[in-house]
């Protein structure tokens, strides 16, 4: 909300870029490497620039040159590695924050950067008279894992040949991984591009392709691009490969390129492209921006759509022949897209971070536009409803979406989004999925205000925006107008008052400046008497991701005598509204209705109740709000709302609505839609399934063949044989549409042994049987595979009998049916390969539905071999959908260790990412459930893969963290043993922050307590001890070493923060699992009685434990523990005694080499004398719980007691968590030391007697 | 006696002619070489009642040949007579008719029939004239209709005229149609992926019956974009029937326009601006034939002094 600030552009840097030279000189495509520098010119605007923060990392940096004079550098990339290594933090908060802070380090939005040159003295005079500085960055990459993507095919002949390629990617601002650069949106240049490359190879980049010249060998040529624009590092991009180069017919200066074969294709698909350019600079009245236009089609695409300036990489699947369907929309919506953020977001550039939202707002909505003008408002009704019920979906599932975060101050505490388990900070900190739902809130947004302001004033903001960059962009740099160029969300909403002269401050305050959506209830009554309908509207504003709205709401009521609006006003504390009804007259004659269109019809009303002239009522009908509304109304209602409301959207809900009323009704009002061929498509595809549900709780009264088979024979069946499909002619696209869906959703139909029924099946093996695609001008391979899936939709469990092995012998008869239909399929589908293997991907989900349903055996491998690199893209997804699903179903490991080692190591980044993306969807196991898969070394492995595994890519990283988690949630995961080290401080930041999860989970489990009474012990025996042994050693100990710990821990105080340990343990509890708590002190317990024999080292240790572990061990211990404790919570200062061990825990853990080495001698003397105290303590401890020393008992003893503790000092520790948290942490220690003592380190746990030792 | 022996030799040996040569063998040949002899010793005979009493080869066979000639010139010249009066066998006035033609009065021939020192030789030995193969008859031939007189060749058999059934009457039913063609294309597609299946790896779906419902094994492809993609050339082909689509021929003449028009150097930027909408912009590129493209410009040479 702090817009106060833009009064314009402040660069965070002290010097301003003007121009950049980017030279790629040599693409080795064999070793996939590239060489090259770069040249920046750099103003200062500071009197001594001593120190330049340039951003690069991959690159290979070889010299670097302040106007010809040699400059040293110092290279450092904390985000290589988040935490580092000998970190044995597991918990996301950690590393979320770790991984934040690293991000930051480097942000070029606040002046920061991996490289830092250091400007020779020399030229420090200089700055006086601001002279310019060029900066000359030799560079070289080698085998880039990020950035550059090299796409090398292996088959014989040259690259050209095989069609190799290279092409530029990254999520948001990823220059800096392919050329040194300010890798910043808000810092704009302009450019000159050079790329050599093979003779046989076309550079495309950004800019004015000025000419190509060969090298002197003429083997190969030089392609020289300047780009007079001024444009930020993140929108440069390069593409080389042997492309097919297509001029496009309509528009000569932009050009299409495409890999080899496949021109015919470019051909069709481009050939629309030029009513896209037409249409937004019509409606934006303004000019492309650049020059000229350039489009690449690349294999193993980032995303299907990249803009950058001038140009756009797509992924070559987006091409299709003119025989394809499906495709088409979807690959001209991708255009549009990318188009769109031509103007913004590329031409026009975002300031910060924070105005992301304007620009994807901008460009989504004019997307939007264009789509409503191609596909129709129908189509464009439709998608906005769906994006708004996707938003609503994610907000109030994962939590609010906030478009504008403002970070006052740069306080992290101020974290706008704590339900999130990822910083929204930084664009590479977000995950992949809430980056999208940013993206469909922000164009929903630019709607809302569309509403507010009407569409004509949108687009002259959008025109004035334009017009000033493009003034901007024509001018020297020395004019600094280039910033006119940034946009902000201030000076947008500064642009919208100008133009429309409207205050839209309360909806941005309410959509912008806060993230979540509204819920409302809604319900009504109709008053007779009053002749009023009385509306009820409710609101949740209470559970996570909504908020409350206060305003005007729209509601149009549908009467009798016609359709009315209304707009009330949601307050405060006013639920109920009047609405007064027009319709006086009951329905005397027959009289036609007018809808709120205008149109009249004739309605059977006798469904209708007798006393009201409501026919249905709707909410908020325009989506003007970010909602989701329930709307409590009668089925009949609905029907009518369905029949004759012509807005598709409130025939979506309405079919939405009527599943929950399964009357013959619906069912009729349902066929009418289905069958009336005025109705969108949609509406109708959606029908199918909604009569399939209602068709399935009707399943004991339903009349009639099947709901929808007659009347998809009706409608596709020949006349003379009704049982035998017509050949396929497609040529009207909407009953082509129908004819997909009605299949699958037939086969969703279930009859009373909830089977699917057999002349259902039958129907669709006919389907497949007579379909006959000869005569038709389009491919039927979406059909084909509708049909398929249908099948697949019919399956349902197997009846198994004792779990026997699934044989030939024993398959179900339909089953075998469907199975060798299946098996033709994917055969011939060899042999034919359909478009973009449609078949091939379902008829591997219809095998892993078959596997999944017990009817063939459950097994991995076919799907492993499909989802091998080397199969089209949406095959390998495919197998992979499968392969996760298996690995869930069977928890097999192995095959979760091959698709991780597939994250790893797979060519393509899509395919990474799609892993990751899978396995948070359908995960093998989550934090809640408890699973033979979830282990150490598992946890490692996902640790090390978003530390340090996946920092050449923003976008995976973030999945990676994703999926730590969707399986581990964001403290420490249960399965791993306690950690080494009870406190980790965090040197760098010098502070531990406090686990914030921790605390909600204080108040639910009891085990705090348990942690926090063990810390507490050992307060208890520094004052007891002396009482029942006086033992000097456990005194010296706990005691003597308290005093300068305590000093420490006051000076650290406010920056310590209780750990993770704890909860950890508390975790174990809460799950029910004391086992692996008793294990544990099984375990020691064993080792305790070979005391006199054992490593030194190890007696010590144990002692230690002992020595902690007392005074909760049953008999007189009990009371001095317990008085001690309430002595400690009294006091209030004294509980803190317990802290210094853990501080030095802390301490050494941060530093472990130089603490491990001095406590590896220390033990020397001290041990005989603590074994044997230990034993005699342990002695002691027995005797109150029986004759043997077995270790199981003695645990058992332990555990019940401190149950015991817990219920006794519950209330207690709620003011206490402080303390709790390190006593946690003591006790986690002594954990760990159980743990690992023996496996790991001897050094491990040593640091308790750092103290004494020290003193 | 002898002048229907000789008349039917000559015409026997017209048709010999026509024919033989080749196969000296074949009954019929033998059966024509028969009667030329025959005729060779009536040459003898005519020459040794004249007074020669021996002759050399050639001449003999120069008179025999002669003689044929003559003969069945008689034979071809009577028969022309009698086919000229709609007859088919030609009658004695005929024969005296074609003599005379000839210049040969039929009046001496019976005293020349009748002198004193003929020598009479003997008949030929009989051979078999040739039978020529009885042509397959089926069915009935068809006797003439009543307005056809009953000279008039006889009808061909049936079968030269009359469609024969060799098939069973086809189904039109299209039911029937739409059945057979599925499931033969089922076949087909079956037998073949079997056949697949049978020669390459497969995956299968149960681990105790390989053979029953065998995958073809997934090969994974170096460049599996373009199988994925591209149309099949069963595709291909069924779509150049359907249509000859427009926008293909738009962007084709309109391309390689420009692929000519792209090595012209002197291309100044003709083209800045966008074409206005609804231009069909292959007729405005004949006027403005100049694409300026920058990736369309040829490649220039390195200059010599041009070295960064």
């Amino acid at each position: 909300m702090n817009r106060k600030k833009d009064k314009g552009f402040e660069s965070p840097r002290p010097f301003k870029l003007t121009h950049q030279v980017v030279c790629i000189n040599n693409i080795n495509f064999q070793r996939k490497s590239v060489i090259g520098f770069v040249e920046l010119t750099i103003f200062p605007t500071v009197v001594n620039l001593n120190r330049i923060k340039l951003n690069s990392k991959q690159c290979r940096i070889y010299r670097v040159r302040v106007n010809d004079l040699e400059a040293p550098f110092i290279y450092n990339d904390p985000t290589l590695e988040v935490c580092h290594h000998e970190s044995k933090q597991r918990n996301l908060n950690y590393f979320s924050s770790a991984y934040t802070a690293a991000v930051s380090a480097v942000d070029p939005d606040a002046g920061h950067g991996e490289l830092v040159i250091k400007v020779p003295s020399e030229l420090w005079k200089q700055g006086d008279d601001l002279k310019v500085l060029k900066v000359y960055i030799e560079f070289s990459l080698d085998q880039p894992k990020g950035g550059l993507h090299f796409v090398v095919p292996d088959v014989e002949g040259s690259m050209a040949e095989r069609g190799a390629h290279v092409f530029s990617f990254g999520y948001q601002n990823s220059s800096r991984f392919w050329f040194p650069c300010v890798d910043s949106y808000s810092e704009l240049c302009t450019w000159k591009l050079e790329f050599t490359v093979d003779a046989s190879m076309v550079a495309v980049s950004c800019g004015d392709l000025v000419e190509t010249i060969y090298t002197h060998d003429m083997r190969k040529k030089t392609y020289h691009y300047v780009l007079p624009i001024p444009t930020a590092a993140p929108n440069i991009s390069l593409a080389v490969g042997p492309f097919e180069i297509l001029v496009d017919p309509y528009m000569h200066e932009v050009t299409h390129f495409c890999l080899p074969q496949l021109l015919p294709l470019l051909k069709h698909s481009m050939s629309y492209l030029h009513e896209i350019f037409e249409f937004y600079e019509e409606i934006l009245t303004c000019r492309y921006p650049y020059s000229c236009f350039k489009t690449v089609f690349v294999d193993e695409a980032y995303m299907q759509v990249s803009t950058f300036a001038s140009m756009s990489i797509f992924s070559t699947n987006l091409l299709h022949s003119a025989m394809i369907i499906d495709q088409t929309p979807m690959t001209r919506r991708c255009l549009a897209q990318a188009l769109a953020q031509q103007f913004f977001g590329c031409f026009i550039s975002r300031m910060s971070w924070a105005d992301e939202w304007v620009l994807k707002g901008i460009s989504g909505y004019i997307y939007g536009l264009y789509l409503k003008k191609t596909f129709g408002v129908n189509d464009y009704r439709h998608w906005i409803k769906e994006e708004l019920d996707k938003i609503v979906e994610y907000e109030l599932k994962i939590g609010g979406v906030l478009l504008h975060p403002t970070f006052s101050g740069g306080k992290e505490k101020d974290n706008p989004t704590p339900h999130l388990h990822f910083s929204i900070k930084h664009p590479h900190t977000l995950s992949w999925e809430y980056y999208k739902m940013f993206q469909c809130k922000a164009h929903l947004v630019m709607r809302l205000i569309e509403n507010r302001i009407s569409m004509e004033f949108m687009l002259q903001v959008f025109n004035k925006l334009l017009s000033l960059a493009s003034t901007a962009s024509s001018q020297k740099y020395q004019s600094q107008m280039w910033s006119q160029m940034l946009l902000s969300t201030h000076a947008f909403l500064k642009s919208i008052s100008n133009v429309s002269g409207k205050d839209i401050s309360p909806l941005i305050k309410q959509w912008v400046d806060q993230s979540a959506v509204v819920k409302f209830f809604g319900s009504f009554a109709f008053n007779r008497k009053r002749n009023v309908l009385e509306l009820e509207i409710r609101q949740d504003y209470t559970s996570s991701g909504t908020q409350k709205y206060v305003g005007p709401i729209k509601v149009t009521v549908q009467e009798l005598d016609g359709s009315f609006k209304h707009t009330l006003q949601i307050e405060e504390n006013s639920l109920k509204h009047d609405i007064p009804c027009h319709s006086k007259s009951r329905r005397n004659k027959k009289k036609k209705i007018p809808l709120m269109n205008g149109e009249e019809v004739d309605m059977d009303l006798s469904a209708m109740d007798a006393d009201s002239p409501l026919l249905w009522i709707r909410i908020d009908p325009d989506m003007s709000i970010l909602r989701k509304v329930e709307f409590e109304q009668a089925d009949f209602m609905w029907q009518y709302q369905l029949r004759y409301e012509r807005d598709v959207v409130a025939q979506e809900e309405a079919i939405l609505a009527l599943e929950k009323f399964p009357t013959p009704a619906s069912r009729l009002a349902l066929t009418d839609i289905l069958e009336q061929e005025q109705c969108f498509y949609k509406v109708r595809m959606q029908a199918c399934f909604c009569l399939a549900k209602i068709a399935n709780s009707m399943v004991s009264t339903w009349q009639g063949p099947p709901a929808m088979k007659s009347l998809f024979t009706r409608m596709f069946c020949c006349k003379s044989c009704p049982n035998i499909v017509k050949t396929n002619n497609f040529i009207s696209f909407q009953s082509y549409f129908l004819q997909k869906t009605m299949p699958v959703a037939m086969a969703l139909l279930r009859d009373v042994q909830n089977l699917c029924p057999k002349d259902v099946l039958n129907f669709i093996l006919d389907l497949i049987k007579y379909n006959d695609n000869r005569k038709n001008k389009f491919s039927d391979n979406y059909y084909r595979a509708d049909l398929i899936r249908a099948l697949t939709n019919s399956l349902t469990p197997a009846i198994s009998i004792n779990n026997e092995v699934r044989t030939v012998d024993n398959l179900n008869a339909d089953v075998r049916l469907i199975l060798e239909e299946i098996t033709r399929f994917l055969n011939m589908e060899k042999l034919l390969p359909s478009f973009r293997n449609t078949i091939t991907v379902s008829c591997l989900r219809a095998i892993r539905q078959l596997q999944k349903n017990g009817h063939i055996p459950s097994d991995a491998s076919l799907f492993k071999s499909y989802a091998n690199y080397g199969h089209f893209v949406d095959v390998r997804v495919a197998a992979l959908d499968a392969l996760v699903d298996y690995t869930r179903v069977e928890r097999c490991s192995t095959e979760l260790q091959w698709l991780l080692n597939m994250v790893q190591s797979d060519p393509s980044h899509y395919v990474r990412h799609k892993i990751l993306g899978l396995l948070c969807k359908n995960p093998p196991f989550t934090k809640n459930t408890d699973s033979t898969l979830c282990n150490e070394a598992l946890v490692d492995q996902l640790w090390k893969l978003m530390n340090s595994g996946t920092s050449h890519d923003w976008r995976l990283r973030c999945d990676a963290v994703n999926l730590y988690y969707t399986l581990f949630g964001l403290t420490r995961p249960s399965c791993l043993p306690l950690p080494e080290l009870g406190l980790v401080l965090n040197l760098k930041e010098k502070k531990a922050v406090l686990n914030p999860t921790i605390k909600p989970e204080l108040g639910a489990s009891n085990v705090v307590d348990t942690a926090a009474s063990i810390g507490i012990h050992g307060v208890g025996m520094s004052f007891t001890a002396v009482d029942e042994e006086p033992d000097p050693i456990s005194l010296g100990v706990c005691g003597v070493g308290q005093p300068p710990q305590g000093l420490k821990r006051k000076v650290e105080t406010p920056l310590g923060s209780p750990p993770e340990p704890g909860q950890v343990l508390q975790q174990q509890e809460d799950d029910g699992r004391p086992g692996r708590y008793k294990i544990r002190f099984n375990t020691m317990e064993d080792e305790d009685i070979d005391m006199e024999t054992v490593h030194d080292s190890q007696a010590f240790i144990h002692h230690q434990l002992n020595l902690l572990d007392r005074p909760s061990t049953p008999g007189k211990h009990i009371q001095t523990t317990t008085t001690a404790r309430t002595q400690n919570t009294t006091t209030g200062a004294k509980p803190r005694n317990t802290v210094p061990c853990f501080f030095l825990l802390l301490l050494s853990g941060k530093e472990p080499p130089s603490v491990e080495q001095s406590m590896l001698s220390m033990p020397a003397t001290p041990v005989p004398s603590f074994a044997k105290e230990s034993a005699s303590s342990m002695s002691s401890k027995h005797g109150g719980g029986g004759g043997s020393s077995g270790g199981g008992e003695h645990g058992g003893h332990h555990h019940h007691h401190h149950e015991h503790k817990k219920k006794k000092k519950k209330h207690k520790h709620k003011h206490k968590h402080k303390h709790k948290h390190e006593s946690k942490d003591k006790d986690k220690d002594r954990e760990r030391d159980n743990a690992h003592a023996f496996s790991n380190s001897p050094a491990s746990g040593r640091s308790l007697r750092s103290p004494s030792l020290s003193d | 006696m002898a002048d229907p022996a000789v008349a039917s030799g000559g015409s026997l040996n017209a048709g010999g002619r026509g024919s033989g040569s080749k196969a000296a063998t074949s009954p019929a040949e033998n059966y024509y070489m028969a009667r030329r002899r025959t005729l060779q010793v009536v040459v003898s005979a005519l020459l040794t009642e004249i007074g020669f009493e021996s002759a050399e080869k050639a001449a003999v066979e120069t008179l025999t040949e002669m003689m044929q000639s003559f003969i069945t010139e008689i034979g071809r010249c009577a028969k022309a007579y009698c086919e000229h009066t709609a007859r088919s066998v030609p009658t004695l006035s005929d024969t005296v008719v074609t003599l005379i033609e000839m210049g040969f009065n039929p009046d001496t021939l019976p005293v020349y029939a009748k002198r004193s020192q003929r020598m009479v030789i003997t008949a030929p030995p009989v051979t078999n004239p040739p039978v020529t193969p009885k042509a397959l008859v089926a069915g009935q031939k068809r006797v003439h209709p009543a307005h056809i007189p009953s000279h008039f060749p006889e009808f061909p058999d049936p079968h030269t005229y009359i469609k024969t059934p060799t098939f069973r009457e086809p189904v039109s039913d299209y039911q029937v149609l739409r059945e057979k063609a599925a499931s033969q294309r089922r076949d087909v597609e079956r037998a073949l992926t079997r056949f697949m299946a049978k020669t390459g790896e497969t995956h299968s779906l149960f681990k105790d019956d390989i053979t029953t419902f065998p995958l073809i094994a997934a090969q994974p492809s170096s460049i599996p974009y373009l199988s994925a993609l591209l149309p099949s050339e069963l595709e291909l082909q069924a779509l150049e029937e359907t249509d000859s689509s427009e926008q293909d021929d738009q962007t084709d003449s309109d391309n390689t326009a420009g692929n000519i028009i792209s090595d012209d150097p002197n291309a100044d930027k003709e083209n800045p601006m966008l074409p206005p909408n609804g231009v069909v912009p292959s007729a405005k590129n004949n006027e403005d034939n100049m694409i300026d493209n920058p990736y369309l410009r040829p490649v220039k040479k390195p200059k010599v002094r041009r070295k960064k």
